[in-house]
């Protein structure tokens, strides 16, 4: 199949749709990698920066839908070109959740850095928000050279931030029946891995939209659920 | 927030290239235009919309006076291209066209060789100083026409042995020899098939860089695509001008809205 549209305005409007959401994709995974680092490092202003850094994120989200919806009514795009415009709707969306959990990460820093630390359970997390901060890497790579294995790879990974998230489920259990005035740190905690491991869901699901854009068909929903914390606990 | 929009859509200049005031267009008692007024910018594509016998090729036709050659249509109003009055008395209607050239409906070249249907414009305005002069102005004009590399090699075969979407290329690149400053198009591609109807869209867009174009046409998707400003005619009445996108996706008007939504026509 020819690259180009007869029409090269048309491929400009949708190159420049997805720079934007490579743009957005560049923010977010900033946006992970500052706030795991300023709850590793206690650091309220590090973490006061991605809350404020949001904004930005929310913007580029609103540009990229007008941009969808203008390109809807002005191209009438078909096959391929409809599935990009549809796919860019949806990984901005996720990728604006995936920002919003970043920020709920901050927030809770703040709110960690004036207690006790709990073990070494920021680390784990950090490596945990690496992790996906790393698939989120290579589902946008993936995007931009539309490439469906990698995507599936992303995917099949998924499961590893899963039985990271179990493992700190665990723990942070461990720690509150050992002592209750570890709680309040525990249920933060807690609640950080659990957006975490959301985060990945995004991910995940922006690396469907990849295999959506490349093959025309999501992806079987059969992947393996490594999160057992809801049947086990 | 502004630098971060796809700027292709933008309008390169807000210089205004053609004023209408109060334009009123009488054929007998038909009022078939009522009080129009709007601005066209320069280096704009600005397509014209509205169901059949809205005016909108009436309104296209008072801009080159090609209205002067039907006998009881009447012009009143106001209608000046770099604020000179195209009405006015001393204004000659055929230096007018050569500055405002139109493409129709229907490709018509004329039964000449390719080469003259381009170099007859030039030819009776005096363009060209010598045979070398005129060979580059046909050459220029149709590679503008995108149509010089299907053509360069039979420049001397008749226009009219050229396929549909070749001849309206041609109709383009003869309408671009004189070096318009506007080029009219009244439903340049309604003849043509998707292909050479992209062609001649792509064309348009080309153009834009030198021209102010303004174009009729039925098909909403095609205005959508070329221009970057859209009038909506109704009932001889212009309705809404505004920003493409902005017709498109957020009309102002409840009528255009349900012109383009196919909910009225």
């Amino acid at each position: 199949m020819n690259d180009q549209h007869i029409a090269s305005a048309f491929d400009r409007d949708l190159e420049a749709i997805q720079a934007q959401i490579m743009k957005m994709g560049g923010l977010v995974e900033n946006a992970i990698l500052e706030a795991a680092i300023s709850l590793e490092t206690r650091d309220e202003e590090r973490a006061e920066a991605v809350r404020r850094a949001d904004k930005a994120i929310d913007t580029l989200e609103e540009i990229i839908n007008e941009e969808a919806a203008r390109v809807i009514a002005l191209r009438a795009p078909t096959a391929i070109d409809l599935r990009l415009v549809l796919s860019v709707i949806k990984v901005s969306a996720n990728l604006e959740r995936i920002g919003d959990y970043a920020k709920n990460l901050a927030k809770r820093t703040s709110v960690l850095s004036q207690m006790a630390p709990v073990n070494d359970s920021a680390g784990a997390l950090r490596r945990m928000a690496k992790e996906v901060e790393r698939m989120l890497k290579d589902a946008l790579d993936a995007y931009v050279s539309r490439d469906a294995e990698l995507a599936q790879d992303v995917i099949d990974r998924d499961i590893e931030v899963d039985q990271m998230y179990n493992a700190l489920f665990r723990e942070f259990l461990t720690f509150m029946m050992e002592d209750p005035r570890n709680i309040t740190a525990c249920m933060h905690l807690h609640f950080i891995a659990k957006n975490i491991e959301r985060m990945g869901d995004h991910v995940t699901s922006i690396a469907e939209q990849v295999v959506y854009l490349v093959t025309g068909t999501i992806p079987d929903e059969a992947r393996n659920k490594g999160d057992k914390t809801s049947v086990t606990a | 927030m502004n630098d971060m929009r796809i700027v292709e859509r933008d309008v390169d200049t807000n210089e205004v290239k053609i004023a209408a005031k109060d334009v009123q267009v009488f054929y007998g008692d038909t009022h078939a235009i009522k009080d129009v007024s709007v601005d066209i910018e320069d280096k704009t594509v600005t397509a014209f919309i509205g169901p059949s016998g809205c005016g909108k090729s009436t309104f296209l036709r008072c801009i080159n006076r090609m209205n002067d050659t039907i006998d009881v249509c009447r012009v009143s109003g106001d209608i000046r291209i770099d604020s000179e009055d195209i009405y006015d008395a001393k204004v000659d209607p055929v230096q007018l066209r050569a500055k405002v050239g139109m493409v129709f409906q229907k490709p018509n070249p004329f039964p000449k060789s390719i080469y003259d249907n381009v170099a007859y414009g030039p030819r009776i305005h005096g363009l060209a100083k010598n045979k070398a002069d005129l060979d580059d102005i046909v050459e220029r004009s149709l590679r503008r026409g995108a149509i010089w590399d299907e053509v360069k090699d039979r420049l001397h075969a008749p226009g009219t042995g050229l396929s549909g979407g070749q001849q309206q290329r041609l109709c383009i690149a003869r309408a671009v020899a004189t070096e318009p400053e506007v080029l009219l198009m009244d439903e340049p591609c309604s003849a043509l098939d998707p292909i050479a109807t992209a062609q001649v869209e792509e064309l348009i867009d080309e153009l834009r860089k030198n021209y102010s174009v303004v174009i009729v046409t039925h098909s909403m998707q095609q205005a959508a695509r070329v221009s970057q400003k859209t009038a909506f005619f109704h009932l001889g009445n212009l309705v809404e001008y505004g920003e493409t996108g902005t017709i498109f996706t957020n009309p102002n008007d409840p009528r255009t809205e349900s012109y383009i939504t196919g909910r009225i026509g």
